[in-house]
């Protein structure tokens, strides 16, 4: 037998044998691990999770025309360039004045599925328009004219005759009221119909005025994607919604900085429980160290079996931990972002590699204290 | 011809002589026993001899080496290269099986050779509880895997500090012959006991009193390995 087997057997042995003594010790690298790893996959995964909390306060991206409109093409040439895991929502609006009981209203015409993604927080009493022939009036309007869900409204569109510019044609569609729209803000002045019945109803083809984004990215990737769509000379001028952008970073950045000091705080701490529990298992085996002094150790050989012992425990507890670790990270995230995250295989070894770090360093000292031991008190029972 | 000498070995803490100029003397495959009452000096000798301390004064030559002047690697290196140490509470490390605790010490030594651990365990009868761990052998296993643990290296000399001190008279017998054997294959013996009738089968004991070598004498009725009894072991 060669003398690295029997190293690996008696440190595995001290493992193994003394599990009841050495559980304790595991159990404290491995909820160090397990903290540790878990606050490194929140801290890792924060922007994601966060970035799809923020895309809930609207769009922050605009695309606009460079010449009149945007059409269906130069807005999927535009999203093309924007990784589509990155598009949360893309919403075309096309913007033209109709009559409703003879008072200009605007109507918008829109994409509703895509206007619900880039608008998340538009409360509608209702339903959202989901065929032709639907449509969804803002709450000012429904007050206005005191409507009912349900109820039917004809919109009228004064267009100029074909050939003859002089003369004004009034086109006039009826709709059903399927909701009312709660935002707070301009929209509520607005009626939203498919962008089909708006074109039927103006005569006038898809063409779009501007176009609502939701990308889930930062600033600085956000910053990217514009000057992208502005340098490839598309129809369209992308620009971001800075208030909003400039928000998320800010907050992200925080909140990232949060984890971070947490995760440094919960080291320090693990490091600390470690090397207490480190030197309980050396203090209890001063005899043991005062016997294989005694049979001709030399204080390095000690040293290296115990530190052999420690990064054993540390790889075990470490490995166990990153799993725990992701467990935990799962739960948090499920509770308080309401999504489910993927684990992150390159955190196993980080993880592993610092709780070996974490236990070798920690046992180092009392275990080279332990050496100092005089092998003839100890063996004595003093 | 002398394998261990004393020449005047004192050993002081503070106002205390645990040992005042002894002056000792074993010769190669010779078997001491130390005797006296507590306090006397005994473990301070053993642990001298043993090179797990050093004297306050004096000489201590060990197969040609002075380990009174050594310092506390080289006497790390003796104790592994020179001597095999038995002990009274038996000191097994408790998570390492008979055969494991024997090869620990071939271990610090040079190379693990488990056929040998197994061979040197097959000599003290303990072939079949090589595979248990300490606490599933009784005082008397643990004892006699001590002496195998002591043997392994071919040690120039065995000190054994009270080896039958924790076994009863059956084991203490055991013990006894294992060394009646050893030092019929020509192992040098100092053995240190409280026992008359373990000091009496040795060649020769010396008895220590308040630090001095109060007197010794030869054992006349020195029998060595006529006696060995193998039916013991």
């Amino acid at each position: 037998m060669t003398r690295q087997k029997m190293y690996f057997r008696m440190i595995s042995a001290s493992l193994v044998r003394r599990r009841s003594r050495m559980v304790v010790a595991l159990l404290a690298v491995m909820i160090g691990a397990a903290i540790l790893s878990g606050l490194l996959t929140i801290y890792i995964d924060v922007p994601r999770q966060m970035g799809a909390q923020f895309r809930s306060y609207g769009a922050n991206m605009i695309l606009t025309p460079v010449l009149d409109s945007l059409s269906k093409d130069d807005i999927s040439e535009c999203t093309s360039m924007i990784p589509e895991s990155d598009v949360v929502g893309v919403a075309p609006y096309r913007y033209d004045t109709v009559r409703i009981n003879e008072r200009p209203v605007m109507a918008a015409g829109t994409d509703m599925e895509g206007a619900k993604k880039t608008s998340p927080f538009w409360a509608v009493d209702g339903s959202w328009p989901g065929k032709e022939g639907e449509i969804m009036v803002g709450k000012k309007i429904a007050e206005l004219y005191r409507f009912k869900l349900g109820d039917e409204l004809t919109a009228v569109y004064t267009s100029e005759a074909e050939g003859n510019d002089e003369e004004l044609v009034d086109n006039e569609m009826t709709f059903v009221i399927t909701g009312f729209l709660d935002t707070g803000g301009n929209e509520e002045e607005y009626v939203f119909m498919s962008v089909s019945d708006l074109s039927s109803l103006t005569g006038i083809d898809e063409v779009y005025d501007v176009c609502e984004l939701s990308v889930s990215a930062n600033e600085e990737k956000l910053n990217g994607y514009a000057d992208a769509i502005n340098e490839a000379g598309t129809a369209a001028k992308a620009r971001l919604v800075k208030r909003v952008t400039q928000s998320e970073t800010a907050v992200l950045g925080k909140l990232q900085a949060l984890v971070l000091l947490v995760t440094v705080i919960v080291l320090a701490l693990t490091m600390i429980c470690v090397a207490t529990t480190m030197t309980a298992v050396v203090t209890e085996r001063r005899k043991e160290i005062g016997l294989r002094k005694a049979l001709g150790a030399s204080d390095n050989s000690i040293i290296t079996e115990f530190m052999g012992e420690g990064v054993l425990l540390g790889a075990i507890g470490g490995i166990a931990g990153a799993i725990l670790g992701f467990l935990f990270a799962q739960a948090v995230s499920v509770s308080v972002f309401n999504s489910s995250i993927s684990f992150r295989f390159l955190l196993l070894p980080l993880t592993m590699i610092v709780s070996v770090l974490v236990t070798a360093v920690s046992g180092l000292l009392p275990i080279k204290s332990a050496t100092a031991v005089d092998p003839a008190l100890v063996l004595k029972g003093e | 011809m002398s394998l261990l000498e004393l020449k005047d070995v004192s050993k002081i803490y503070g106002n205390l002589h645990a040992l005042d100029k002894v002056n000792v003397q074993v010769n190669k495959g010779e078997w001491l026993a130390i005797m006296g009452p507590s306090g006397s000096g005994k473990s301070t000798m053993m642990n001298i001899i043993g090179c797990l301390d050093k004297p306050t004064s004096g000489e201590v030559w060990l197969d040609g080496v002075d380990i009174s002047k050594e310092n506390n690697k080289s006497l790390t290196k003796l104790r592994r290269d020179k001597i095999g140490l038995i002990f009274q509470q038996f000191h097994l490390v408790s998570y390492l099986t008979a055969v494991e605790n024997v090869m620990m010490s071939q271990y610090y030594h040079s190379m693990p050779d488990e056929k040998e651990a197994m061979e040197a365990l097959d000599r003290v009868g303990l072939a079949d509880r090589a595979r248990h761990l300490p606490s599933q052998l009784s005082g008397g296993e643990q004892q006699r895997v001590c002496v195998a643990r002591a043997l392994i290296n071919y040690p120039e000399i065995i000190l054994a500090d009270e080896p039958t001190g924790n076994l009863d008279e059956a084991n203490e017998e055991i013990v006894v012959e294992l060394f009646r054997r050893l030092h019929a294959d020509g192992t040098t013996l100092v053995v240190v006991t409280h026992d008359p009738e373990v000091a009496e089968v040795a060649q020769r004991t010396i008895v220590l009193r308040n630090g001095h070598v109060d007197h010794e004498h030869v054992n006349e009725n020195f029998t060595g390995h006529i006696k060995y009894n193998e039916e013991a072991v």
